[in-house]
């Protein structure tokens, strides 16, 4: 048997081929199945709103299913959010970024307009704000609140 | 297309059509692509155009909020404008048309309406954004904040003041076209990458289009080929083709005739073939004009020469060709059976010739003189003699020779040792010095030498031999075979002849039983005699009781008797007398030059000698003798009828005796003699034997 394999090298380099794309697929599967177990979370983006459905959810993990709905790009940042209001960075028209950088559970680069996307976040309870911080985005009034209970 | 080729006749003008197509669909694709790439180019440019005026508009929304924010200061600028460029910018971007000219660098610059779903939202947002924007810096001017009402880009400006609200706008503006421009970059980033792939799927499929052509083309165009190659090559002519460099083409039926592959004709090789009397007239040919046709000797594949009909073809100036083109044909049969033909006219033309000479030839001698001439008009250089035997048969003697080039001096003896007469039929020698060449050709004096020796016959009887030298190793070629055998054939049939004749005039001159001259020669040699006026004598002899050895001992006996005697007669007489047999057994005797008396000693010889010659073989017999001569007669009438007479007295006196004549008989006797019998001697027969016996004289 084993001498076969090694007489058909060929065939032996085609089958592992088909064995690692055959893995690679079970993988994606098997975090899809994760995530599939994992409540999801619609967020609808578009100029210049942020609508969330639901906007309440258990702790733990959590799939945020991302549509950019147009007609401009956005990107979307997940942050804890006591309440009270948010510094501005210097050129006064974004959120200052570096103070959330290290506490926020996650987040998507801007997306081209009719794009969907797939955030997975770990949250734990408590309030969180989603937000697009493009130049005067979150200004003109693209966030919205999510609320984790425990 | 397959169906198609193989319906296609071999001559027929087909593949033009297919150039066609790949020539048409090389400039179909060629065409399609430089299209597309002008209409790309075009739309690229009109894209570029737009991209400017999107980009610009950032540069103006800022210098927009920076003229209202002036103007707020209680500046000079007047912000109205740059809020009109604005406008009018986004609108010509939807809508097509002439972009107006910015202030500072740019002219004005016409473009089409931009295209693309999700570019066209972006602009319809930033013509929104715009009005907005416009709005709050109107707002910003009057001193107040703009109402929400008021905003129709979707945007919620809850906070901050007049200023920051048209800062977050401007914002907003800016950022929508940033956007829009980067759309319609990628936009026309991926209209090239499309347009690569399609320009590459259409060189692509072109590219097939014209190979599949042309693999049509060849492959009809090899089948063609083939079927030509088959045409030519299967057919039985001799094909070959000779250009500058020797032969260029050769046909398999040459290749098989000469038994070489292909590769060994090509260049000079065909050459070697070629008999080389014929190279250098093929050469000739090669320098100048080409006869329409030649006759061609080749060595086939056992080195035999066979006759080739060449019929030119001059395609030297065919630049596809470049030689002349020799198409053959076997004509060797034709050839032999021509040349043949001709040799065999030639040889009764000879022939024919002969025989007239031969017939004028009344005697041997003059049959000879042919023979000579003839040996020179067949070869002059040849040594040449005709060997015949004599009556007996028995030596051969050179009777003729070729006086031009001498005798080659046979020295066979008989006709039976010459082994040409012997087979009775020709025979050649290549060479005298060969083991199984014939004895008699070694060791001559003019070295060794080929012979031809042809016998000579008549009525199937070998005369002969006609015997012609060479030299050396020579033969001597079928048509001078041919021409010999014609001469012996005849020389033979005519000396035969000849020697036939004379023979029977012999026999008709001579009685047979005694070899001595007949009644009609002895009566014909008398008259001439008399004539003469020469003295002669003339006497009859009879064998006496020659019957009674008829009778007692046989004819056989009968006729060795008249032999023998016929024998000591001659013997005893000299040259020119003359003895015949009158008839029986009677004989006659002329003796010129002698008398009565004279003669009568010479017979009386005779008698002696008869009875001398007796040995006991026969019974003894005798002769009675009457003898008279010239004096007595004047005709041999006369003469013989004295001698008649003293025939009769010697018998009656006794026989075995002879008896002079001295005088003419008495009339009664002459008027009773006939002329032919003798009376004299009937009647002493008469008296001897009776007439039961029945002795008759003659």
């Amino acid at each position: 048997m084993r001498s076969r394999w090694i007489q058909g090298g060929r065939r032996c380099l085609f089958g592992s081929a088909v064995l690692a794309c055959a893995i690679a697929l079970g993988s994606c599967g098997g975090s899809s199945d994760s995530s599939g177990g994992a409540p999801v979370i619609q967020v609808t983006e578009r100029d210049f709103r942020i609508d969330v459905s639901p906007a309440h959810v258990a702790a733990g993990d959590v799939t945020l299913q991302v549509r950019n709905a147009g007609p401009d790009r956005h990107e979307l940042l997940v942050i804890p959010y006591a309440g009270g209001r948010l510094p501005l960075s210097p050129d006064g028209l974004t959120l200052d970024e570096t103070l959330f950088k290290n506490s926020e559970p996650g987040s998507l680069e801007p997306a081209q307009p009719g794009s969907t996307r797939r955030l997975s976040v770990r949250l734990a309870p408590g309030h969180y704000l989603l937000f697009c911080n493009m130049e005067g985005h979150f200004m003109a009034g693209m966030s919205a609140q999510l609320v984790v209970g425990p | 297309v397959i169906s198609r080729l193989r319906r296609a006749r071999p001559f027929d003008r087909a593949g033009r059509g297919i150039v066609v197509a790949i020539f048409i669909s090389f400039g179909l694709a060629s065409a399609v692509s430089v299209t597309l790439s002008i209409v790309a180019i075009d739309r690229s440019r009109s894209r570029a155009t737009a991209l400017e005026v999107v980009a610009r508009q950032r540069t103006l929304a800022e210098r927009y909020v920076g003229e209202v924010l002036a103007a707020h200061d209680g500046g000079t600028a007047d912000p109205t404008q740059t809020a009109a460029l604005l406008n009018e910018s986004v609108r010509v971007l939807l809508d097509g048309g002439v972009a107006p000219a910015a202030p500072g660098n740019d002219d004005s610059t016409r473009i089409a309406a931009v295209s693309g779903t999700s570019i066209r939202r972006q602009l319809v947002e930033q013509q929104r954004l715009i009005a907005d924007l416009t709005a709050a810096g109107g707002a910003v001017l009057a001193g107040r904040s703009v109402a929400p009402s008021a905003l129709t880009g979707g945007e919620r400006l809850t906070a901050g003041s007049p200023i920051t609200q048209l800062r977050v706008l401007a914002g907003l503006t800016s950022g929508v076209a940033e956007d829009t421009a980067s759309a319609i970059a990628e936009e026309s980033n991926r209209s090239s990458d499309s347009l690569i792939t399609l320009e590459l799927a259409i060189g692509v499929v072109g590219l097939a289009v014209t190979l599949a052509l042309a693999s049509v083309l060849v492959i009809t165009t090899r089948s063609r080929m083939a079927h030509y190659r088959t045409l030519v090559t299967s057919s039985s002519d001799l094909v070959f083709v000779l250009g500058d460099g020797g032969c260029t083409y050769a046909s398999r039926s040459l290749c098989k005739l000469a038994g070489r592959p292909q590769s060994e004709l090509l260049g000079q090789g065909i050459t070697e073939l070629v008999h080389h009397h014929d190279r250098e007239k093929l050469a000739e040919i090669l320098e100048g004009d080409p006869p329409q046709s030649m006759l061609l000797r080749v060595r086939n594949s056992v080195g035999e020469l066979r006759y080739l009909e060449a019929i030119f073809t001059d395609l030297r100036s065919d630049r596809h060709v470049r030689g002349l083109v020799v198409s053959s044909r076997d004509v060797t049969e034709r050839v032999r059976l021509e040349e043949e033909l001709l040799m065999q006219n030639q040889r009764d033309a000879f022939g024919s010739q002969i025989v007239e000479a031969l017939e004028m030839a009344d005697d041997e001698q003059s049959a000879y003189d042919v023979v000579g001439r003839a040996m020179i008009e067949i070869a002059p250089e040849s040594p040449m003699e005709l060997l015949l035997s004599d009556s007996s048969r028995a030596h051969l003697e050179p009777v003729a020779t070729n006086a031009a080039a001498g005798a080659p001096g046979c020295p066979v003896q008989s006709p039976f040792s010459c082994i040409a007469v012997r087979r009775g039929q020709p025979v050649e020698f290549e060479s005298s010095e060969a083991l199984n060449a014939c004895p008699k050709l070694r060791g001559r004096a003019s070295g060794p030498c080929s012979a031809t020796c042809v016998p000579v016959s008549f009525m199937g009887r070998g005369l002969g031999v006609l015997h012609a030298t060479g030299p050396q190793g020579a033969q001597a070629g079928p048509e001078r075979l041919a021409q010999l055998t014609v001469l012996a054939t005849q020389a033979g049939a005519r000396i035969g002849t000849v020697r036939a004749f004379e023979k029977t005039q012999l026999q008709a001159a001579t009685d047979g039983l005694t070899g001595l001259v007949n009644r009609r020669t002895f009566e014909r040699e008398v008259r001439e005699l008399i004539s003469s006026g020469r003295r002669f004598a003339l006497a009859v002899g009879d064998l006496d009781h020659f019957k009674a050895v008829n009778d007692t001992y046989g004819h056989e006996a009968g006729d060795r008797a008249l032999r023998m005697f016929a024998q000591v007669a001659q013997d005893a007489l000299r040259d020119g007398d003359v003895i015949a047999r009158w008839g029986g057994e009677e004989f006659v005797f002329a003796m010129p030059g002698l008398n009565r008396r004279q003669a009568e000693n010479v017979l009386d010889r005779i008698r002696v000698c008869l009875a001398e010659a007796h040995t006991g073989a026969l019974p003894r017999f005798t002769v009675s003798f009457g003898v008279t001569d010239s004096e007595v007669g004047a005709t041999l009438e006369e003469l013989m009828s004295v001698a008649d007479a003293a025939v009769y007295q010697s018998k009656r006196a006794g026989r075995d005796r002879v008896t002079i004549g001295e005088a003419l008989p008495a009339p009664r006797a002459a008027s009773n003699g006939n002329g032919n019998g003798v009376p004299a001697l009937q009647r002493a027969a008469e008296e001897e034997d009776p007439p039961a016996s029945g002795f008759e004289i003659r």
